[in-house]
């Protein structure tokens, strides 16, 4: 590695110094300079003249002075301004050395040779002037053949595309959109006769399937499907369709579908069927994968197939990250298993979101007058959401016998969840719980004393009707002052009238107003 | 020096418009990705969802469904009718009559034999005054109350509205829009899933109904708009609902919820003191205060978007209309990114302000200035003969690319989600219009959004000083008379 690197700095160095070399370093004097310039047909911007020393012309020149017009001036003679080296040979060769001065002119100025050397050393700089000795081995050069067409007016011939960023970074995404668009398509014809494919398969399925299968299910009697193999099962149906993958989903979807419309002995068939055609592997495969939206499938398959066996596989979904798939594994639970303790609700770590708790109620609702539920769990929990759907569950299943449960614990819960313990005491009708109604109305949890205030209306006693002659002479909002109104009216009707000629207030007999207003009953 | 000054310009303009067309792309790209995203798992989960329990279940929210009316006698009762037989449980209809100078009013009378009652309330909104609130003592029409009340226009009834709901929920809608009969079974699902992100809005999907047929307040066969600017609209509602709501709603960026469809939780909304009257863009300033309320409070939060096909509406195909309708989205834009200027690239709103505001300052509200800007220095390039025609082609090129591609994925969304429109020719319609829009309709939207920079500085509409000023909290609005002009 070392030795690489030493080796790069040496060649590094070796560039500098060939580049570091001067025009001066390589013509050292006048005489090298003029032999290296001869060798140039042109340099941009450099010229010469010749100026002969003497009264007249050396012969040799009075032959050329024909054509080349030398003017005659103090001094001599000057020849006209010229710019090809090569000229200088043939110029200068016949005349004595000490009576001939070649003259330099730089931008059409006259220069000196100091003057001259700048300027080629600029044009060395910029690539504009190559020594005529690397030009002659330039053939083999890359670098020194581009140098030598630098001047070529190249714009013509190079492609505009490649030279400009700006242009070609906007053909290259015009040519990403192009493929873009192209590809969208393709996928749209692709997608679109996948779709259409798949979904004549399904009917080509579903034509196979619904023929057999209705005449098993009415000509075979449960006790005929539970004797059948699977083999007998499977020869229902055309050889080998049944080995499809996509052939036993249609049959998911067909079985669970007619289980959802049929009634009595025909589900026990479909769900004996399910199992004799092994789609309970599927079933199993999807609980098990990494999939949520497999897993939900799976279960649902579960809960509409009564498939017990697979228990254990959906007890380890009830904590689930996902949403729906804790909802699903919880529903399933309730919905299919033999014992239903509410263990699982109990000990949930994640909070029951409204849907959750739709669901559950539902299902509860419909196992509650054939399975033993402990509710009670519930209120134990230490997640605030699971208790409070255990106090909704007493109140919408109409638990009587659990109110005393609920009171001991009526001062234990947070003030979100008495919310909750009163409106159940409220639908329960739950009279013994007046003391907790009364002491919530003076709560200053805004919800709470509404929804106690609500309930006393109801519930409440002479008590009640104190607190809220005291809590309407606070001066409350005008909307708890209607609820407070409303709730001394259901108590004592005497007292609210008493109570309303006392204090005439417009607030008072606008509220009044409405709660005897017949069309605003519910309102 | 001047000639240096302005060719230094030239270079800047030229940098500026290059990093802008590269951020269009990206930003373009990106919620085609996100949109898609969204759209996947949202139809997943549609798969599991069993919508049946909603209707009955007590522990459903109820809805309370706000429609305000202005002049319209002639469909009132129709609307109203469709409105009470959604199914759904719990809600009740409260249509404003906002000062109409018809028959809405004597219409709803007559066709539900309500009866003015003493309905007690104080409003917790300032709003116009309300003349009556009436309800009909026939049970049929039990969940109708209608109010009636001194013109305050479309937000001033809502809030009228809001005052005297009594539900969890406000669905505010345009009481002219055709509701799906599970619309609010579906549209109530993000509230009851809330777990430890609160919801505090949901927007729904809006279809256009110009062409379709439509049976029993639900439309059962989609068609093309017979006019190219139906035809434009239908692509750019499908832009952005499926692909542009969808894409925000996936970071929780949405900032906006349509005016003609949307779900709010009451509590919020009393909170952040209602509608704010004074502009014209009254449902995107709300969804703007309610998240800057939470992001304040620090409270975890969600907007939710639900791209079904709930609601439809008639569109404007006349231009004039369209013209007036355009020019009023982009006061409205204006007026609700001055009034919250606060919370723009500001890390301590989080996404909203850092993300969705900065991407409505430049890609919305500044979209036809920019556009403009853009003309005008090509037109300069042109003048000082430093123009590439090539360049100038390969650039067009790629934005019209760049609008077809768009377009194209939203259309084709619409069809892998929802195939609505199924017949080829409708789709070969659209298609057809996809590509002339950047060349016949898009030129006239640049043009009405520019009237609408120029009606907003010219004080047009909208609230004057208090926009100058905007709100220092999501709170101020309640401190502000909102019937006070001030100038």
């Amino acid at each position: 590695m070392l030795k690489r690197s030493f080796i790069l700095f040496l060649f590094f160095c070796s560039s500098l110094d060939l580049y570091s070399q001067g025009v001066r370093d390589i013509l050292p004097d006048s005489v090298s300079l003029v032999e290296e310039l001869k060798n140039h047909a042109y340099i941009p911007n450099l010229s010469y003249r010749i100026q002969v020393l003497g009264e007249e012309l050396p012969e040799s020149q009075q032959v050329i002075d024909s054509t080349f017009l030398w003017t005659r001036n103090e001094r001599g003679y000057l020849s006209p301004d010229f710019e090809n080296g090569a000229q200088l040979e043939s110029l200068v060769s016949e005349i004595p050395e000490n009576s001939v001065e070649l003259q330099f002119y730089v931008f059409g100025e006259k220069s000196s040779i100091d003057g001259v050397y700048r300027f080629l050393e600029t044009l060395v700089d910029t690539g504009d002037f190559v020594y005529a000795q690397n030009q002659k081995s330039t053939d083999r050069d890359l670098v020194l053949i581009a140098n030598r067409y630098h001047y070529q007016p190249i714009e013509a011939y190079k492609n505009l595309l490649l030279s400009d960023n700006q242009l070609f970074g906007v053909t290259l995404i015009n040519v990403f959109f192009v493929l873009a668009a192209v590809s969208m398509i393709i996928f749209m014809l692709i997608f679109k006769k996948r779709r259409n494919q798949r979904e004549e398969q399904i009917k080509d399925f579903e034509n196979e399937i619904i023929g057999p299968l209705t005449s098993l299910l009415f000509e075979k009697s449960v006790d005929q499907i539970n004797e059948m193999s699977k083999a007998e099962a499977d020869a229902i149906f055309q050889d080998g369709i049944i080995q499809r993958k996509l052939f036993k989903i249609v049959l998911i979807d067909k079985i669970i579908g007619l289980n959802k419309k049929m009634k009595g002995d025909f589900k026990d068939k479909l769900k004996l069927l399910y199992q004799k055609f092994g789609l309970i592997e599927i079933t199993r495969q999807n609980l098990e994968h990494r999939k949520w939206e497999k897993i939900a499938r799976g279960l649902v398959q579960v809960n509409e197939m009564d498939l017990k066996m697979l228990l254990p596989l959906v007890k380890e979904h009830v904590n689930s990250s996902n949403f729906h798939v804790r909802s699903l594994a919880g529903a399933t639970l309730l919905n299919i298993a033999e014992k239903v303790d509410l263990n699982f609700l109990r000990d949930q770590n994640y909070p029951l979101s409204d849907w959750q708790q739709m669901h559950y109620l539902r299902i509860i609702k419909y196992i509650a007058p054939s399975k033993s539920l402990q509710i009670s769990k519930l209120f134990g929990s230490t997640n605030q959401s699971v208790r409070e759907f255990g106090f909704k569950l007493v109140r919408m299943l109409g638990r009587v016998d659990l109110i005393q449960e609920l009171h001991e614990i009526n001062e234990k819960v947070s003030l979100e969840e008495r919310v909750e313990l009163i409106k159940t005491y409220d639908s329960l009708g739950a009279h013994m719980e007046v003391d907790f109604i009364n002491s919530c109305m003076k709560s200053n949890h805004p919800e709470l004393k509404k929804e106690a205030i609500k309930c006393a209306g109801n519930l409440g006693n002479e008590e009640s009707e104190d607190i809220i002659i005291l809590l309407i002479t606070e001066n409350p909002e005008f909307k708890i002052r209607k609820i407070l109104l409303n709730s001394l009216l259901k108590l004592n009707p005497a007292r609210f009238e008493q109570f309303v000629s006392d204090f005439p207030m417009e607030e008072n007999l606008k509220i009044k107003a409405h709660l005897f207003d017949p069309v605003l009953s519910h309102v | 020096m001047y000639n240096f000054l302005f060719y230094f310009l030239i270079e800047v303009f030229g940098i500026f418009f290059m990093i802008l067309s590269f951020s269009v792309i990206i930003v373009y790209l990106l919620i085609m990705i996100l949109s898609a995203l969204e759209m996947r798992d949202f139809l997943k989960k549609n798969k599991f969802a069993d919508y049946q329990d909603i209707i009955t279940s007590p522990i459903a929210p109820g809805v309370s469904i706000l429609a305000p009316a202005f002049n319209e006698a002639s469909n009132i009762v129709q609307n109203a009718k469709s409105l009470m037989s959604l199914h759904y449980g719990r809600f009740e209809v409260i249509i404003i009559n906002d000062g109409s100078k018809d028959e809405t009013l004597q219409k709803l009378i007559d066709a539900f034999e309500l009866k003015k009652t003493d309905y007690a309330f104080e409003p917790e909104i300032e709003t116009q005054a309300i003349r009556g609130i009436y309800k009909s003592p026939n049970k049929s029409y039990r969940r109708l109350i209608v109010v009636d009340k001194e013109n305050g226009g479309k937000a001033d009834a809502l809030n009228a509205g809001i005052n005297i709901s009594q539900m969890e929920l406000l669905a505010c809608i345009d009481v002219d829009c055709i509701l799906s009969s599970d619309s609010i079974t579906r549209m109530v699902r993000p509230f009851m899933e809330e777990t430890n992100k609160k919801v505090i809005a949901v927007g729904g999907a809006i279809g256009i109904a110009n062409n379709c047929d439509v049976k029993d307040g639900t439309v059962t066969k989609y068609r093309a708009p017979e006019s190219s600017l139906g035809r434009f609209q239908v692509v750019e509602y499908c832009r952005a609902f499926l692909m542009g709501r969808m894409a925000w709603s996936r970071i929780n960026g949405l900032m906006l919820i349509s005016g003609a469809f949307g779900f709010f939780k009451r509590d919020l909304v009393m909170a952040v003191g209602g509608y704010f009257p004074k502009t014209v863009g009254e449902d995107m300033e709300l969804v703007v205060r309610m998240r800057r309320y939470m992001e304040e409070k620090k409270i975890p939060y969600k907007v939710s978007f639900i791209p079904d096909p709930l609601c439809w509406t008639e569109v404007p195909e006349d231009e004039d209309i369209l013209s007036r309708q355009r020019n009023r989205w982009m006061r409205g834009t204006i007026e609700t990114l001055q009034l919250h200027r606060k919370i723009g690239f500001n890390t301590r709103f989080g996404i909203l302000g850092t993300i969705s505001y900065p991407f409505w300052s430049i890609f919305e509200k500044f979209a036809p200035i920019l556009e403009l800007v853009g003309l005008l220095y090509t037109l300069v390039l042109v003048l000082i003969g430093d123009f590439s025609a090539l360049y100038f082609m390969a650039l067009l090129l790629m934005v019209f690319l760049l609008s077809m591609l768009v377009s194209s994925f939203s259309v084709l969304y619409e069809q892998i989600a929802f195939n609505n429109y199924k017949d080829k020719k409708d789709l070969k319609r659209l298609i057809w219009l996809i590509l002339l829009e950047p060349f016949i309709i898009h030129p006239k939207v640049v043009l009405w959004g520019l009237r609408g920079h120029i009606d907003f500085i010219i004080g047009k509409g909208g609230w004057g000083k208090m926009i100058r000023t905007g709100f220092k909290t999501a709170e101020d609005r309640k401190n502000i008379n909102s019937q006070s002009n001030t100038v």
